[in-house]
């Protein structure tokens, strides 16, 4: 199987990487028939709350055993007690009490991720940026996709997340300090290219793939020369080769939908909790453009 | 629970059946296992139906056609289009869920599941697919932040040198919205407040990279 690894970044924070990576990963799983698998890199633990009924949640990663907490953890301490399996959880569990969703799997997060940032200076790079690969790499190859959550910055978590990514995704909010934090995340996405090109010999080194826009209102102008600006940004750092020309603003724009905003509190993705709203629609055209752009399709 | 799961645990409970079958024995139990036995027979037909409706096509079918994709995107055009490539017949019905319902039953009629799936996600992913804009979309943008950089006595030569209809251009492919009784002067003034802003937000406000 050949599997499409993506780390969804941006330092900004409520800019709907959670939403995003949920949203896409359920919609693969459950219209494209896809294989996927959701990563949470993040201490906030959105995505597993997202998936996870929090009682659940707290049971499945009791003291980080079974999170992604205890893969960096492993590494710091030089130890091997991560098993992939048992970390492992298996479709979404839906008002029913059965697990629907049987191809979309989620590799949890820990609040323990906290800590690691502290700890992880002890490591010289390029082991930092390689924890991640080297946990993982075998076993992602089992999935069509994978799908890594990263917290909002840009440190060793978000870093390693790049080094084993084929590509990145940029979820965007449509206004000046995400068009100023954009320009600075492709200088340093494409600086980490660089960094990272000695020790990913014959793979893909990690660029930045696709923008998705969210929290998109088409009332008035705002909106539309926010968007608009992006695109400018887009042109002036290809020209300067800081982007990749194969980097493409997808659309539809993820229009604000309170179905959405509600169904993280039914703990479920919103094609499974409202498959009629507009957020559902945007979120399966959305997936449609997201797999004809890394499937080669179109 | 997942299916898994309850696959395991019937296993289990089928081993410690079979171990202990002839230890077993009284009303209550009894009655228990009769109410299990009616409830297995319950779901081992709800699971032969899915199954074979995995099969056939038609449970894709059909979760296409309550999918989001087809909320936004199926017309009665298209499903009578589906109907003439897939089945070479025509639909009667005037209305979508009528139109929908006889589809399914053509397709139905014709065991053409499969055929009926990939002609509705082909038309879906078509439909949902966005012409970039191309390079004429390209030059419009270069243009419109080469206007935000113009001191105000050349912007106002290079708007003079444009007719209502390039300008209009201009500012639908720049994000500019504007109504039919916008005049020139007005449509002036917002290309030029906004390319201004352009120019400056994407060049002149960068924020310095750390290193």
């Amino acid at each position: 199987m050949s599997s499409k690894v993506l780390a969804f970044i941006n330092f900004k924070g409520g800019v709907g990487k959670t939403a995003t990576v949920v949203n896409i990963g359920a919609t693969l799983a459950k219209l494209h028939e896809k294989k996927v698998l959701i990563v949470d890199l993040d201490p906030q633990c959105n995505s597993s709350l997202w998936l996870m009924r929090p009682d659940r949640w707290r049971e499945h990663v009791a003291r980080g055993r079974r999170s992604t907490f205890q893969i960096f953890d492993d590494a710091l301490q030089a130890k091997a007690r991560f098993n992939f399996e048992e970390a492992l959880v298996k479709g979404v569990v839906t008002w029913t009490g059965v697990a629907d969703l049987p191809r979309l799997h989620l590799l949890p997060a820990a609040v323990e991720l906290l800590r690691v940032e502290e700890r992880i200076h002890e490591f010289r790079s390029p082991v930092i940026y390689q924890i991640l690969d080297a946990a993982l790499g075998t076993q992602f190859k089992q999935y069509d996709y994978v799908l890594l959550d990263c917290p909002p910055n840009l440190y060793s978590t978000t870093k390693a997340a790049i080094f084993s990514a084929d590509s990145c995704v940029v979820p965007y909010v449509p206004d000046y300090l995400s068009l100023s934090g954009f320009q600075v995340l492709a200088e340093q996405v494409a600086e980490m290219r660089e960094k990272f090109a000695a020790y990913l010999p014959g793979r893909r080194k990690p660029n930045i793939g696709a923008l998705i826009v969210s929290h998109y209102r088409q009332t008035g102008n705002v909106f539309r020369l926010a968007v608009n600006e992006l695109e400018l940004s887009m042109a002036a750092l290809l020209e300067e080769g800081v982007l990749s020309a194969h980097a493409v603003l997808l659309h539809p724009y993820i229009r604000h939908c309170v179905r959405v905003a509600e169904s993280t509190s039914e703990h479920l993705p919103v094609i499974l909790y409202a498959p009629g709203s507009i957020g559902a629609q945007d979120y399966a055209d959305l997936t449609q453009q997201f797999v004809d752009l890394f499937e080669g399709k179109k | 629970m997942n299916y898994s799961d309850l696959a395991t645990r019937l296993s289990q409970l089928g081993e410690r059946l079979a171990k202990q079958s002839d230890k077993l024995e009284g009303q209550n139990l009894g009655r228990s296992a009769a109410k299990l036995a009616s409830q297995l027979a319950r779901f081992e037909e709800q699971l032969e139906s899915h199954l074979a409706s995995r099969k056939s096509g038609e449970l894709l079918l059909e979760s296409l056609l309550r999918s989001p994709a087809s909320k936004r995107h199926l017309t009665i055009g298209l499903l009578k289009r589906g109907v003439r490539e897939i089945c070479a017949k025509r639909l009667k019905s005037a209305d979508l869920s009528g139109a929908k319902r006889e589809f399914i039953e053509l397709i139905h009629a014709t065991r053409k599941q499969d055929l009926a799936v990939e002609f509705l996600k082909e038309a879906f992913a078509d439909a949902a697919h966005v012409e970039s804009g191309g390079k004429d979309k390209a030059l419009l943008q270069r243009e419109f932040v080469h206007l935000g950089q113009l001191l105000e006595d050349d912007f106002a030569v290079q708007i003079a040198a444009r007719t209502i209809t390039e300008l209009r251009r201009v500012a639908t492919v720049n994000g500019i919205r504007f109504t039919d009784k916008t005049n020139r002067q007005r449509l002036t003034t917002l290309i030029r407040r906004y390319a201004q802003r352009a120019a400056l937000n994407v060049a002149a406000a960068r924020v310095p990279s750390p290193n």
